[in-house]
């Protein structure tokens, strides 16, 4: 399937600024064992959409909780809107960790608060916000996912990606400037999985956000490079064959360390064993 | 090979407290800076408060109760059984009232912050809330230390007074003595010290429970086998640390008092 998709034409001019929204610079973690992050350095541009692969357990969520504070590096250092937050404390970081949306593994919604409640809660904390600003709010974030009718259901009663596209609008409530997805189709069915990438590709291709994507399927990888969002259509439609989004790149992480960073051209013509390996 | 399982365990053990005093301090003092969560804080009293008004006013009631019927079988053979009252109240105020709601309490409500918590923790809610810009410490963990503090103190009012209508109750219609007697003798040997002793431990004991339980539902690892771990250590180190906190409070008050 890979080796079908051709050379790389651009379906739009990349994106050429200065600061990056996120850069690692040689960052290691370890926690009680062996290390799970050993000297990795890449950078998120504005705009830019990084899909980071690798199998199971080689550190890509501890990645993305590197990349908003929630875990700090123990050598390295790590530049959040161009702020290095590796020697924050925790409260100098809500404000940074404010700005970006997060959407976990498995939702993480909060169990004993509705639907509403869940995709407001930012909102909720900010006192100023009257009630009815924030439920027009979210039913505009809950129509982006296409869950509006679920507005006062607890999250018990959704199934799991009903429970993912909530988390997705929890995480763009606020506007984010920077989005990180963790596994956002792990563990669902096909069809819900191709819907969770669509949402993602229409927050890309509509407000430009930049994000970075961990993943372990590269169907959803690839879809992710080669669809735009029609906002005619309102629907995920295929580039033209052989066009490929340029402002979406890839990682991909072994045991630890980074193997790969590149283009999907680069990646289908990569020499790394372990990176043919896991393509093929 | 058993001296690195001793020093392991002694370094262990050593990091736990240090992680719970800066824990419990921190969580502490976020009390007095502001954002405060009140509508949290009285969530948790209206949970740890209203929630256990039952379970206190039956223990209240039976140990008074039973201090009653052992009293009055002992001071029988002084022929002392008037003093009833006034052994049953004190005992009650200073010492059992405390204790008792304090265990019976942390029983209830630090296994439930501890399970709570740490369902939270593995299920990366409290990742989520963090990501979110809030602060757990201050979200969760604060309003339940300071509503188990304020609700331990009027559950501990509620418990000696249950204990000293229990105790009269049997007093009147099991040991068939004077009811007057029983209330008078229970009031006037009553002294602002042993009221002081009374309502200062609660204080104490609703700051461990709360922090105790708060602290391993906050450090739960392991998922689901984890969180029943935590509920364990929290109650278990509660009740054990409360026993304990009440010898040192009672040395101390005494010492200040006599």
């Amino acid at each position: 399937m890979m080796d079908d998709v051709p050379s790389i034409l651009t379906a739009s001019a990349p994106l050429h600024e200065t600061v990056p929204v996120v850069e690692l610079r040689h960052a290691s973690i370890a926690f009680d064992g062996p290390p799970v992050l050993v000297d990795v350095s890449f950078t998120v541009a504005p705009g830019e959409t990084r899909i980071l692969l690798g199998p199971a357990g080689v550190g890509k969520s501890v990645l993305l909780k590197l990349i908003n504070g929630l875990l700090l590096p123990d050598t390295g250092s790590v530049l959040l809107f161009g702020e290095e937050i590796s020697s924050m404390t925790e409260e100098e970081l809500f404000p940074l960790r404010a700005r970006t949306g997060m959407v976990f593994q498995e939702g993480a919604l909060f169990d004993s608060l509705t639907v509403r409640d869940n995709v407001a809660y930012q909102l909720i904390q900010d006192s100023n916000i009257p009630d009815e600003e924030i439920d027009a709010r979210v039913l505009e974030a809950l129509r982006f996912v296409g869950l509006e009718q679920t507005f006062s259901f607890f999250p018990a009663s959704l199934s799991g990606g009903m429970r993912r596209r909530v988390a997705i609008a929890r995480a763009l409530i606020n506007n984010p400037d920077l989005l990180l997805y963790d596994s956002p189709t792990g563990g669902l069915d096909p069809i819900t999985s191709t819907n969770i990438i669509e949402l993602i590709v229409k927050q890309r291709d509509v407000h430009r956000t930049p994000s970075l994507l961990v993943t372990h399927r590269l169907q959803d990888a690839f879809t992710l490079c080669t669809h735009r969002f029609d906002p005619e259509k309102n629907a995920m439609v295929p580039l033209p064959k052989g066009v490929t989004d340029p402002n979406t790149t890839f990682l991909m992480l072994e045991e630890g360390r980074l193997i790969f960073n590149g283009s999907l051209h680069d990646l289908l013509h990569s020499e790394n064993p372990f990176v043919r390996e896991f393509l093929e | 090979m058993a001296l690195n399982t001793i020093d392991r365990t002694v370094r262990q053990i050593v990091l736990t407290v240090q992680d719970y005093s800066i824990f419990a301090w921190n969580a502490m003092l976020n009390f007095f800076r502001p954002p405060i969560y009140w509508t949290d804080f009285l969530m948790q009293s209206d949970i740890i408060g209203v929630g256990s008004l039952s379970i206190v006013v039956l223990s209240g009631i039976s140990t008074g109760g039973v201090l009653a019927l052992q009293s009055a079988a002992t001071l029988s053979a002084f022929g002392a059984t008037a003093v009833t009252g006034q052994f049953v109240s004190l005992t009650m105020i200073r010492e059992l009232g405390p204790v008792l709601t304090g265990v019976m309490v942390s029983g209830r409500n630090a296994s439930s912050m501890a399970s709570e918590l740490g369902s939270m923790v593995v299920t990366e809610q409290i990742d989520a809330m963090r990501a979110l810009g809030v602060d757990p410490l201050r979200k969760l963990v604060t309003p339940r230390i300071f509503a188990s503090i304020a609700m331990l103190f009027f559950l501990t009012i509620v418990a000696d007074a249950c204990g000293i209508i229990g105790g009269g109750a049997v007093t009147v219609f099991m040991n068939h003595q004077n009811g007057t007697q029983y209330f008078n003798m229970a009031w006037e040997h009553l002294r602002g010290p042993d009221i002081i002793q009374g309502l200062v431990k609660p204080l104490f004991f609703g700051y461990i429970l709360g922090s105790i339980g708060c602290f391993y539902g906050m450090r739960t690892t392991g998922g689901t086998q984890g969180v029943g771990r935590s509920t364990i250590s929290a109650v278990v180190t509660a009740s054990v640390l409360i026993i304990f906190v009440d010898f040192l409070i009672t040395h101390v008050l005494l010492t200040i008092f006599t």
